[in-house]
């Protein structure tokens, strides 16, 4: 009756997807860093759950990042190679979030 | 029949009244952890959930033709339930979702549903009537897997994305761009939802008017049907219910860009895999299951177990508590047309009542943005003045990275 093999199908499927997902974006947020296209993103709003920085301590942030731009190791050539491999990455990512939602709707894969 | 059709019509309605609080019970799932790390506004997030709750319910009926999936055995020799006791059941699901989303409790509403009709139909028809191993396999054992699966995934995904985007101490890692990320993977947690979801209480209502003999045996749900189930779902998740939102998105763990995809992500996929290998599981149990895995993930980060202890109890308390009061309502129910009519004024007068209760400390996605102050309110403790800045309003735009 209870189908043991089934949970263990599915925590693996499970598993790799996230996993694969989870690595595509973390990918392409890691090579933007690297090209020097560092992404700040302002949150919308304010919860309890969020770390509030003092607008001096963000600036110091802000200009951290653009110092760490401008200190840059890479060649002009390797940074525009990492920006584009990490735009392919998030290109990947969106794939196989609508990979996701044609397993949603079964009238796509039926 | 006339008679017979008022009950049916009464079922109709409290059946889209559950379709309602499971929308808003649910909002959560999808939407706490994208509202807590700031990557949407509440008012926004919770919009884009109910909108693509409403296209989800038109998505996919194979969930509502499947809907009592045998735990009941209805129809074609077996026992027919009868309107009078899904009547009874809906009674007791609703009661239960609204009591948990007073303690802020997220649990699964499916759960509450097949609880208050497995209540009903053991008064009404008799304990032979429920498959018990049906409700074993597919209701209990599925609840205790599901947050470990979830939990698991969103371990190992939280620590990979942590990983990869690791840097030297002081240099910037950019990790709030996981916050784009969120809108896309919470946006795929609400799509599967309202597939899943609106179509319980489609079942429900083409059960009803089949038994009434208003449709076809074996027939799906015909439109009107499935578009009053689809608002229903699509205002309710609209409404938000920023109780359960709040104990998600901020009362399991400290949730930062980063994790939050993670959890949205697993869910996402925990619940896909589920879905398409075999069974179902509780979305909500998904999601939380996630938040805590991805809390375990991040370095430095503490769960508040007492909260993860409290919403397992909830978890524990729904199947019984529902059939309960599901039960209570059929006993009721049974007495005839007296039955039902003090059925529907004492479920009023409960309804009210919570609702009464829950004026006294509403929790609007205001009250979300500052908990401190609340907390502060709670004690009672003065609070220090805020220094005047340079800027006049300076101290509003507080940034964090």
């Amino acid at each position: 009756m209870i189908d043991w093999s089934a949970f263990l199908i599915v925590s693996v499927a499970s598993l790799l997807a996230a996993a694969l997902l989870v690595s595509l974006y973390s990918l392409g947020l890691r090579l933007l860093t690297t090209a020097g296209r560092i992404p700040l993103v302002e949150p919308h709003e304010f919860t309890g759950a969020i770390t509030v920085l003092s607008p001096k301590k963000a600036a110091k942030q802000v200009k951290r990042a653009r110092k760490a731009a401008a200190a840059n190791p890479l060649t002009p050539g390797l940074k525009r190679l990492a920006l584009y491999a990490g735009f392919a990455c998030f290109v990947l990512c969106g794939v196989a979030v609508l990979y996701g939602v044609y397993l949603i709707v079964p009238a796509l894969h039926q | 029949m006339p008679e017979f059709s008022l009950i049916i019509v009464l079922v109709i309605a409290l059946a889209l009244i559950f379709d309602f609080t499971n929308g808003f019970h649910d909002t959560a799932n999808a939407m706490a952890t994208p509202i807590a790390t700031g990557a949407m506004k509440p008012k926004v997030a919770v919009g884009v959930a109910a909108i693509l709750n409403l296209v989800g319910a038109f998505l996919s009926t194979e969930v509502a033709r499947t809907v009592s999936g045998g735990i009941i055995k209805e129809g074609n020799g077996g026992i027919l339930i009868t309107p009078e006791l899904i009547f009874a059941g809906l009674i007791g699901a609703i009661v239960w979702n609204l009591v948990t989303w007073l303690m802020g409790l997220p649990s699964s509403s499916s759960h509450a549903l097949f609880g208050g009709l497995i209540g009903a139909t053991i008064i009404g028809v008799g304990t032979q009537a429920v498959d018990y191993n049906v409700v074993a396999a597919k209701v209990i054992l599925p609840a205790l897997i599901a947050p470990l699966i979830a939990g698991g995934v969103a371990l190992v995904a939280t620590r990979l994305a942590y990983m990869i985007t690791r840097r030297d101490v002081g240099k910037p890692d950019g990790r709030g761009g996981f916050r784009y990320a969120q809108i896309f993977s919470s946006s795929l947690v609400a799509l599967a939802h309202g597939t899943n979801d609106a179509q319980k209480t489609m079942g429900v209502i083409t059960l009803t008017l089949i038994a009434g003999g208003f449709q076809a045996v074996g027939s799906g749900p015909t439109f009107w049907v499935i578009a009053a189930c689809a608002l229903a779902i699509a205002i309710g998740t609209y409404t938000g219910g920023w109780r359960i939102i709040r104990t998600m998105g901020t009362g399991l763990t400290e949730i930062k860009p980063a994790q939050g995809f993670a959890a949205e992500t697993s869910t996402a996929a925990t619940i896909l895999a589920s879905s398409h290998l075999g069974f179902a599981l509780s979305t909500t149990q998904v999601a939380s299951g996630s938040v805590i895995g991805s809390g375990l993930g991040r370095r430095g980060s503490t769960i508040r177990w007492g909260m993860a202890g409290r919403i397992a109890l909830g978890w524990v308390m729904t199947l019984p508590a529902s059939a309960i009061m599901g039960a209570f309502a059929a006993g009721l129910a049974l007495l005839g047309p007296v039955g039902i009519v003090l059925d529907m004024v004492i479920g009023t007068i409960v309804i009210m009542a919570l609702f009464r209760w829950s004026r006294r400390n509403r929790v609007t996605h205001h009250t979300l943005l500052n908990d401190i102050d609340d907390a502060g309110r709670v004690v009672n403790i003065k609070k220090t003045p805020r220094r005047p800045t340079r800027r006049g309003r300076g101290d509003r735009r507080k940034v964090s990275l």
